[in-house]
């Protein structure tokens, strides 16, 4: 086993109190002298021009400060340099229900509310496209007139030769596969706290200070300066606690630009928080995904060629939608060694909230459908789907056929442990011997894959993704700045181990200062699984650069060469030397006891006194009567504690600093075909596992059981992180599984909130037994890698695999709601069909399915332009209910 | 709407405030008293980030009408998150949740401490499945609450020691 | 945020008749709030008056009366009644019921006189003021329009509380108060299958009491209910069955349905069905049947009605099975 002092070890989040006490601060508990609030007017139509906008009335209302409208900040953003397709608010049209339209700025959040409702918006409609299929006929009223066919962007990639990969096949499956939308719902909701400082020179406005619920302050601060016209130094950015985000803070949201601009406006410092709608309407979630697959296969297991033409209803904004519908096809390679892929990519623009990056960005849906169709083609020729996943294992180092550099891959070892743990052979297509009853059980298995980091940044340049910097002074703390955006995966923690272990001095000393673009160097941000594996290495490198120092200064104090100092547990030594960790000699260097500060609850007295404890706290140097004092006086030594090295090495270069910075190498940076900067990565993560579900056949009500889940995090810095990690990338899996999806009627959103929309209750969410694997990467901070994503999308085939193996039917449309499985059930046993799931066969999903009740009838209702597709297809249903 | 003078018991003391009739016991506890422990996380009384007690008692503050939950006998004993450290030292639920992973972005912790520590108070030595079941009124997004029932078997066995240790 | 109002707090039935006297119809009575409140904040509802009537003493709790039965006060909270010892042993099909209301937060804030008088739901209803203006209001509130039945006068909003099906299995009355007095109906005669106005409760009314009957002690009973998620969901269907046996034959039985129609519903014919019989599988699917015939889903709710009609069918046969089955 490893022999770390730190890392591998279960330790607390070091700011874990902050969030059990509510000590902690998130953006929405700021509060400002003078703060106001700003409110948003959005769109109740998905498609119409903007005639005109009256606010007089909003702003004539008393405590109205301002009413912001698009014309106020209209340069375009995205979070993609291709994709600068949006405005802080709707200029000349909107293209949602829900689109932003205007903000009231006010002394209170009452007045706020009233004053949207004296806004008068004339609107002119357009024809609205929500199905993507629709929308990419469509040659007049685009949603973007840059984007014809409302395509925001297609890819075609042939990578080997798929026609010969498929006639080489002895056997082959393909179909339809439709994902349902899904969002992050993270608990907090996004707010944001914007205000300028005055310029010192001029005395006009001068910098702008904006603290916001972000994943990305270093991006936020980026187009924060194109729409306000400023330079970037101009604009600090400070990430306060933020409430989770699993890729829906990745991007600029709107409220956070808003609330800059309405701040300008205002003159005063201005608060935005999203209501639950608003968050949902803001989304940049996972988009409801059409995967029409084909895969091949020889009789031993073998895969030949994988074919895949996806369209991903993007919603109507880019937001990251190209890099989605790459991710798509690269990570087709990379999790097996697929010889011959063919992909054709389409993101398509509709009428609905812009979809963006959601954990597992891109992998998610397309995993569903081939791990789905692996398990069909095994039952096809005959095999274990076990084995036929053991037969296309990659052999690394490899390369993959799109150009995907492999070094560890610790694959195998998962389906080994799931493989054993769920007793799969014993009990796989078993567990319903004599059962008559309605309640069937079954086991599925799946893979997944996950990259640790994107190889090449959105904003392509060579510059490091991310840099940290490490300060030590007299007082022994050791102070790491570093860019990271700790959004609750544990990141702050993750520096902190990695340079205590690195220097050799306990955890208690580091503090972590994070994610304010004033203090802390550039990290690009937490997304696509990069933080551990970038910013870990900037900050093992920046703890090396100091250690580097405290040693060579150490070394000279003890008279031996640089390479014989030892660091660990504030203690350091000369090779040979050892203090033993709790002996007498350990006892002589220490100066920090674990000890808590409280008062002792046997004596009432504070523990504090002794000598060994002062002089622990205090300036070295300056300490009279100290260990430290004596040591130093007595000439060469062998050993000394943590302190006294670093003041040591003070006394020779002032304070200590360091810095590391982290690139990835140009070798990890992909194939050079169109689009080949998506896909690559320095390391990728591994999943397999196991469902076991339970099927009610009356009732088509699906349970998980247990999930038997594998991860190869390449090395498990803090193991109670990464098995929360991967039990919750898991569980949020199989949410979109069994219950969570948008629904959708001609636009509006039906499930815009926390009770409609089915994030899982702790009463069906099942055991989920984790096993770390670690495959040990060369390049990864102590070997490690991705452990927050590359889980969720192995749980949706392993629970459709499973539901499989416990009822003989294959859903190939997800979320397995109770309907959809009921329906697949009763169309299999020939039963009468009932047609509970909207027309659309769960086993053979053709189109996508829209919310039974209607939305017009007879001109009355909403209004909605007549050449909506929707419309002109739309038969007004009768009463439903047969 | 005109402010009216209202007292509340929150976390031990006593707070005479002015708030209009329909403000939520949440907007008080969070803009008047400065409490922003408690968190607004879903509007419609679904999700538990806002969760406090009255009288010992688990209740949804975003829920609640603030000045229906006056203390002008001594009822209406209002404690959130920020009371439940004990001494100057995290009650050993928070120690745990820190522990075993039950936090991970801490939004909706707040509310679960609540929620866990009325479940400890009411029922010492819970089942798995009483957990469970007890935990359900609080939504989080992060854990897959798996990690939180550790925390909370661990707080429960650290009370009994240290309740051992006091006798 | 909530819209304005002034806020009423009696502190007896007396005070609160009068209040309502004095101010209705501009007032609405709030108890536990957990409907009502997040209703308020959509702009469902936005009284001059809101009436807290959770200070009215002596109206939260179980007494048992001799000769009688039980009086449970319309502010008992669900938690107390799930927590009575004396209804979990007497009245099974009501605690059942009450443990699958919401969440255990939510049912420590509701009240069962809240439970009983729950607003209908409906997908097109239950959503934010500027959600409602993008789909153009519905005839429920605001508009004219009902988006689930086109071209229908009456709104199909659904009934969605849990325990009134159980109370309906055990013949409860209410009691209700006004200025003039009180006054006792029998529940069933209380729900109108009109999801608008969807109770027989006057402007000047004040529910007060439930009374469960002696006669309705014992029977076993059985609450099952269609969620999507476990906890927290209001019903999407949900069936309450109890039944009384002598020796092995069942003596009595009731069914009741809810979640499917504008109102909590007894489903005639189930007694016949079932009386006298040592209940079979297919005795309980001739039930199941019955109350798939009397429920009426529409796409009020995500899952489709003919999905939550097959559940109706099956529920009842399985919680009729499990009240027979029961000691």
């Amino acid at each position: 086993m490893s022999d770390f002092s730190v890392i591998g070890k279960p330790i607390s989040l070091i700011d874990a109190p902050s969030k059990t006490t509510g000590q902690g601060k998130y953006a929405d508990d700021l509060y400002m002298p003078g703060m106001l609030i700003g409110k948003i007017l959005h769109s109740p139509y998905p498609h119409a021009l903007i005639k005109s906008i009256d606010a007089s009335k909003a702003e004539a209302l008393e405590g109205v400060v301002a009413v912001v409208v698009g014309s106020d900040a209209p340069n375009k953003y995205g979070i993609l340099p291709v994709g600068h397709d949006e405005t802080a608010l709707a200029v000349e049209k909107v293209r949602y229900v829900g689109d932003n339209v205007a903000c009231v700025v006010a002394v209170s959040e009452s007045i706020a509310e009233q004053a949207l409702e004296l806004i008068d918006v004339e609107y002119e409609l357009l024809p609205a496209y929500f199905d993507p299929e629709d929308a990419m006929k469509a040659e007049s009223d685009l949603i973007h007139d840059h984007r014809p066919n409302n395509i925001e962007k297609d890819y075609h990639h042939v990578f080997g030769d798929p026609e010969r990969g498929f006639a080489e096949a002895d056997a082959f499956v393909e179909g339809r596969f439709i994902a349902n939308e899904v969002t992050h719902a993270a608990m907090e909701p996004h707010a944001t706290l914007a205000y300028f400082e005055f310029d010192p020179q001029t005395g006009n406005e001068g910098r702008l200070i904006v603290q916001s619920s972000t994943q990305v302050p270093y991006y936020l601060q980026h187009k924060l300066s194109i729409v306000l016209d400023m330079p970037m130094q101009q604009i600090r950015v400070i990430k306060p606690l933020v409430g989770g985000g699993f890729g829906g803070k990745s991007e600029i949201i709107p409220l956070e630009i808003i609330a800059a601009v309405a701040a300008r406006k205002a003159k005063a410092p201005v608060k935005i928080t999203y209501s639950r709608e608003e968050v949902f309407w803001a989304h940049r979630g996972r988009p409801r995904t059409i995967i029409d697959l084909k895969t091949g296969i020889k009789k031993d297991g073998a895969i030949t060629a994988v074919a895949a033409k996806v369209i991903q209803d993007g919603g109507a904004y880019c937001s990251y939608g190209v890099v989605t519908i790459l991710y798509s096809g690269a990570l087709l390679g990379a999790l097996y060694d697929i010889p011959n892929i063919k992909y054709d990519g389409f993101r398509v623009l509709t009428n609905k909230p812009a979809c963006g990056a959601m954990r597992g960005h891109g992998t998610v849906n397309v995993r569903f459908a081939f791990e789905s169709q692996l398990d069909e083609l095994a039952t096809k020729i005959g095999m274990d789907p076990a084995d036929v996943r053991r037969r296309n294992l990659l052999q690394p180092p490899a390369v993959t056929v799109n150009g995907l550099r492999v070094q560890s891959y610790g694959l195998p070892e998962c389906i080994e442990k799931v493989w054993s743990a769920s007793q799969w052979t014993q009990r796989k297509g078993k567990l319903n011997a004599g059962n008559t009853g309605p309640m069937k059980r079954g086991l599925g298995m799946a893979c997944s894959h996950y990259v640790s980091g994107a190889a090449n940044s959105i904003i392509r340049s060579d510059m490091p993704h991310s840099t940290v910097n490490i300060k030590i002074d007299r007082d022994g703390g050791v102070i790491i700045y570093t860019g990271a955006s700790d959004i609750g995966q544990g990141s702050d923690t993750m520096v902190a181990q990695i340079a205590a272990e690195v220097l050799g001095c306990k955890i208690r000393r580091v503090k972590v200062i994070a994610a304010d673009t004033d203090l802390t160097p550039i990290d690009i941000g937490s997304y696509s699984s990069r933080v551990t594996f970038m910013n870990g290495n900037a900050t093992l490198r920046a703890a090396q650069e100091i250690k580097n120092k405290i040693a060579s200064a150490a070394a000279r104090k003890m008279n031996c060469a640089v390479e014989e100092v030892n660091m660990r547990d504030d203690m350091v030594w000369r090779t040979g030397k050892k203090p033993s960790s709790n002996g007498a000699h350990a006892e002589d260097i220490l100066e920090l006891v674990d000890a808590p500060r409280a008062l002792s609850p046997e004596t009432g007295e504070s523990p504090l006194g002794t000598v060994r404890e002062v002089s622990g706290r205090v300036e070295g140097q300056i300490l009279r009567g100290s260990l430290q004092q004596k040591r130093k006086d007595e000439g060469p030594k062998d050993r000394m504690s943590f302190e006294e090295a670093v003041v040591t090495a003070i006394e020779v270069n002032g304070a200590l600093s360091g810095t590391g910075s982290y690139a990835p190498p140009t070798d990890a940076r992909g194939g050079k075909h169109k689009g080949g900067g998506v896909g690559p990565s320095p390391a990728y993560s591994y999943a397999a596992q196991v469902a076991e579900v339970e099927v009610d056949e009356e009732t088509g009500h699906v349970s998980v059981i247990k999930m038997w889940a594998a991860h190869d995090c390449g090395r498990a810095l803090n193991p109670v992180s990464v098995e929360g990690q991967v039990i919750g990338s898991v569980w949020m899996g199989l949410g979109q599984a069994l219950q969570e999806e948008f629904v959708w009627k001609d636009g509006l959103l039906m499930n815009a909130g926390m009770l409609e929309y089915k994030s899982p209750s702790s009463v069906e969410s099942p055991e989920i037994e984790c096993f770390i694997v670690e495959s040990v990467d060369p390049e990864g901070p102590f070997g490690a890698k991705e452990a927050s994503e590359g889980s969720l999308a192995a749980a949706i085939p392993a629970v459709a695999n499973a539901i499989y193996d416990a009822v003989g039917v294959r859903l190939r449309e997800c979320p397995f709601t109770p309907e959809r499985v009921l329906s697949a059930i009763r169309a299999k046993n020939g039963e009468k069909k009932i047609s509970m799931t909207g027309g659309v066969d769960p086993t053979n999903p053709h189109k996508l399915r829209e919310h039974g009740g209607a939305v017009v009838y007879k001109g009355k209702g909403p209004k909605r332009h007549e050449q909506d597709p929707s419309r002109k297809a739309a038969v007004v249903p009768g009463v439903t209910g047969d | 709407m005109k402010k009216e003078l209202i007292e509340l018991r929150v976390n031990g003391r006593r707070h005479e405030l002015a708030v209009e009739p329909n403000k939520l016991l949440l907007d008080v506890l969070r803009e008047d008293l400065g409490l922003t422990g408690s968190k607004r996380g879903c509007d419609e009384s679904s999700c538990g980030a806002c969760t406090i007690q009255v009288d010992g008692v688990p209740m949804l503050s975003c829920t609640m009408i603030a000045a229906s939950y006056q203390s002008e006998h001594g009822e209406h004993e209002i404690t959130t998150v920020e009371g439940v450290a004990e001494r100057g030292a995290l009650a050993a639920i928070q120690k745990a949740y820190g522990e075993w992973g039950g936090a991970q972005c801490g939004y909706c912790t707040p509310g679960f401490m609540m929620t866990v520590k009325a479940l400890m108070e009411r029922n010492p030595e819970p089942t798995d499945e009483e957990i469970r079941h007890a935990l359900s009124g609080n939504l989080c997004r992060c854990t897959g609450y798996s990690q939180m029932y550790q925390a909370i078997k661990s707080a429960i066995e650290a009370e009994q020691k240290g309740m051992a240790a006091g006798r | 945020m909530l819209p304005s109002f002034q806020l009423l707090r009696p502190r007896t039935i007396e005070d609160a008749v009068s209040l309502l006297a004095k101010h209705s119809p501009e007032v609405q009575i709030v108890a536990g709030g957990t409907d009502l409140l997040p209703s308020m904040k959509q702009r469902l509802f936005s009284p001059a008056y809101l009436m807290d009537i959770r200070g009215i003493e002596g109206l939260q709790r179980v007494r048992v009366v001799p000769g009688y039965g039980v009086e449970i006060g319309a502010l008992t909270s669900l938690s107390t009644i799930e927590d009575s010892s004396y209804i979990a042993t007497n009245y099974q099909v009501l605690r059942e019921a009450v443990l699958a209301v919401a969440s255990p937060i939510l049912r420590n804030m509701g009240t069962i006189g809240g439970n009983i008088c729950l607003d209908t739901r409906c997908l097109w209803y239950n959503q934010s003021l500027q959600w409602r203006k993008g789909c153009g209001f519905c005839i429920k509130k605001d508009g004219d329009l009902c988006h689930v039945a086109p071209g229908g006068k009456i709104c199909w909003a659904v009934w969605s509380s849990d325990t009134p099906a159980a109370l309906l299995c055990l013949n409860a009355e209410i009691e209700v108060a006004d200025a003039q007095g009180f006054r006792r109906i029998p529940l069933a005669d209380f729900y109108t299958n009109i999801g608008d106005a969807r109770m027989k409760l006057g402007k000047n009314e004040l529910l007060t009491r439930v009374f469960l009957p002696e006669s309705m002690s014992g029977y076993s009973g059985s609450y099952k209910k269609l969620r999507m998620r476990d906890s927290i969901d209001y019903p999407l269907a949900g069936v309450a069955v109890a039944i009384k046996k002598k020796g092995k034959q069942v003596q009595d039985a009731r069914v009741a349905i809810t979640g499917v129609n504008p109102a909590p519903w007894l489903i005639t014919g189930a007694d016949h069905a079932l009386i006298g019989r040592e209940v079979s599988e297919h005795d309980a699917m001739v039930v199941g049947e019955l109350a798939a015939r009397t429920a009426k889903p529409l796409t009020t709710s995500l899952l489709t009605p003919e999905y939550r009609r097959e559940i109706i069918r099956v529920y009842t046969k399985r919680a009729v099975l499990q009240a027979f089955q029961a000691n």
